[in-house]
């Protein structure tokens, strides 16, 4: 067991103290790589509690695909760079009182809200939430997934068409002045569109401006 | 086998989002037909709903979605609402240039997600519709992407949302821990009223909440929103996902957390008198017609909040016919709105309203009718709506609310009776436009009547709302 709870603090350190990073790197570059850093601790707690299905697809999802983007992106924008300037130049950090005011309130309604649990663990009645020992996570997940919550499933579906359809609206231009291909009239050219044959006669010259 | 028969209205919108989609990509300029097929989508819809129509509760979905008559009434309002904002915004958007294929597609999204939203039944179901709701606005208040106003309002609605959104998550999290179910029975059956984290829960979720419907002090977000995106696009923020929102406030206050009712009472009570105040203070010195709508639907929310505070069944019909009545004025006010156009230019301030009976007597007394019932001018419909919220206040003996309503209702006549003595009394600027589209006409005409003649046939709105009973 202490073994078991070494790693758990281990791990939960660290992604504490990389969520904490997250916001408070200067560099855009390196606050993503805490992201990543974070989204990988939290796999693995994960995998800690058995869930190890969910904390692949953190892995992959999160890791692989979300925050992998955003490190184009931000590479890709230079906010690096600019980011810092920003902050060389104007040094006063003037939202900053509010800002700790708003989260010491926030922290220490939470602070009393966790004094009031009293670390009760009967408190959550697990009768509703039924787990079969015998089949994996995934196999489980897919049971409910796509019964009981097939209509969750399918909005989040419609909500990722929506993005989709957002981002299209927001940032498709129709650029004028460029050629397009059209495969169709290529492919479909044949020799009487594609070649005109002109039969010059000789010894006459050529008439420009009759 | 569940009863599909109740839920093919989400579905078949669901199905004709992506049908009218791959009709909009593959015919060419069809912005015109996709647009009038979405209007032919949401009608359907209303017959299928109308078609099954029941008086019993029905379940889907291991309880997470809710069939009663309080989600069939406010579903038959949203379809309906949405029908006459796309008829009465069609000219706008073909002059502001911002007819794409998309924006009835869109527009469809959003009232999908409000659907859910109304059914909602259980904390994941509530939280992806409102999702679904709120990322279609996102995109329609920055549609006019040439328009720098139009991106801020975009931008700016969208990071507040996702911040309030985070706020709701955690509240509904916070719930889910301290009651272990996300089913709203259960929860009303499992929260104990001795653990604070509840009380935490359904603080940080009435938040979130509050935010949608821009409810004091929660109302930032509004005038500039309401200002910045394009006229047809406030029109639609304006009265339809107010109707979601408060339903699903409704449902929040009544179904989970109805135990906890000296707790949230004095929230909703707080939300309500500072929305009243706000609403009617805020709005005097706005010169933009938006943004004084903005500050006006602030606190005419204030008025429909006050009778959820009351906790009766009473209160919560009130609400609701006050919703209903506060939709159809605020359709007439942008019907008047978009008839303000000369040589392919919106106007939407208040002096350019001056001296608009000399030139345009039929637009400048549907705007004295509406402008008067927003006000609560009797025998006009507004003055009915917080005729009865008044009196469920003054039933349950709050009397404080009840004068504060009243009071703030006294200074923001103020405000709109200046806007019609400019309107009659100011010098006559040049004419405005002709107008020429019927659907716009149509829905000018129906709001101005139905407001004007309420008085005749009240009971035809309050015999439908006695029917909703959640108590």
């Amino acid at each position: 067991m202490i073994a078991h709870s070494l790693f758990f603090y281990f791990f939960s350190f660290i992604a504490i103290i990389s969520a904490i990073m997250v916001t408070a790197s200067k560099n855009t570059v390196h606050s993503v790589f805490f992201l990543i850093l974070d989204f990988i601790s939290i796999s693995c707690l994960f995998i800690m509690i058995g869930a190890e299905f969910l904390g692949m697809i953190m892995l992959i999802v999160y890791v692989g695909a979300v925050a992998v983007l955003f490190l184009f992106v931000v590479m890709m924008l230079n906010v690096a760079q600019q980011n810092s300037e920003l902050i060389q130049k104007n040094n006063k950090y003037t939202h900053l009182p509010i800002g700790l005011i708003v989260s010491l309130i926030i922290f220490f309604e939470l602070i009393i809200v966790i004094g009031g649990w009293k670390f009760k663990p009967d408190i959550i009645s697990s009768n509703y939430i039924s787990i079969n020992s015998n089949i994996t996570n995934t196999h489980s997940i897919g049971n409910v997934l796509y019964t009981d919550y097939i209509h969750l499933f399918q909005l989040s579906g419609i909500i990722l068409l929506v993005a989709m359809i957002g981002a299209i609206v927001l940032t498709f231009k129709k650029r004028s002045g460029i050629k397009r291909q059209s495969y169709i009239e290529q492919i479909s050219r044949e020799k009487s569109t594609g070649v005109s044959l002109i039969d010059v006669e000789s010894n006459k010259g050529v008439n420009i401006d009759d | 086998m569940e009863n599909f028969n109740f839920i093919l209205s989400e579905i078949f919108i669901s199905i004709s989002i992506m049908i009218l989609l791959l009709v909009g990509v593959f015919k060419k300029n069809s912005s015109n037909l996709v647009y009038s097929l979405a209007i032919i989508v949401l009608v359907i819809s209303l017959g299928l709903i109308f078609n099954s129509h029941s008086k019993d509760e029905i379940y889907f979905f291991k309880d997470s979605y809710k069939i009663d008559q309080l989600s069939i009434f406010m579903k038959i309002i949203t379809i309906i609402s949405g029908i006459f904002v796309l008829i009465a915004s069609f000219n706008y958007i073909k002059s502001e240039k911002i007819f794409k294929i998309e924006y009835g597609i869109l527009i469809l999204c959003s009232i999908l997600g409000m659907l859910v939203m109304i059914s909602a039944y259980d904390l994941i179901v509530f939280y992806i519709g409102l999702e679904l709701q709120s990322l279609a606005l996102y995109v329609l208040a920055a549609f006019n992407r040439n328009n720098i106003k139009s991106s801020e309002a975009g931008l700016k609605y969208f990071v507040l949302s996702a911040l309030s959104s985070g706020i709701l998550l955690y509240g509904c999290s916070l719930i889910y821990g301290y009651s272990g179910t996300t089913n709203f029975d259960l929860i009303a059956k499992n929260i104990l009223l001795t653990e604070l984290g509840n009380v935490f829960g359904l603080v940080f979720i009435l938040v979130g909440l509050a935010f949608k419907i821009s409810a004091v002090p929660f109302h930032m977000w509004a005038p500039d929103v309401y200002e910045g995106s394009p006229t047809s696009v406030t029109l639609f923020f304006a009265i339809v996902p107010k109707v979601a929102a408060l339903t699903v406030i409704i449902r929040f206050l009544y179904v989970p957390f109805v135990t906890l009712i000296d707790q949230w009472q004095v929230i909703i009570i707080f939300l309500s008198l500072a929305s009243m105040i706000f609403g009617a203070i805020a709005a005097i010195g706005q010169k933009n017609l938006k943004r004084l709508i903005a500050y006006s639907s602030i606190g005419h929310m204030g008025y429909a909040l006050a009778g959820l505070a009351v906790g009766t069944n009473s209160g919560i019909q009130n609400s609701i016919i006050y919703i209903c009545i506060y939709l159809i004025m605020n359709l007439g006010i942008f019907c008047c709105l978009f008839t303000l156009k000369r040589n392919d230019k919106f106007y939407d301030n208040v002096e350019d309203l001056s001296g608009l009976s000399k030139n345009h007597p039929l637009i400048s007394f549907s705007f004295l009718i509406l402008l008067f019932s927003l006000a609560g001018i009797p025998p006009l419909a507004g003055f009915f709506a917080k005729f009865y919220i008044f009196i469920s206040v003054i039933e349950e003996s709050m009397y404080f609310l009840a004068i504060v309503g009243l009071l703030s209702s006294v200074i923001s006549a103020f405000y709109y009776l200046r806007i019609i003595k400019i309107i009659y009394f100011d010098e006559a600027t040049d004419k405005f436009d002709q107008v020429n589209d019927l659907g716009l006409k149509i829905t000018l005409c129906l709001s101005t009547i139905i407001i004007l003649l309420y008085f005749i046939y009240p009971s035809a709105l309050i015999d439908l709302v006695t029917n909703i009973n959640i108590i």
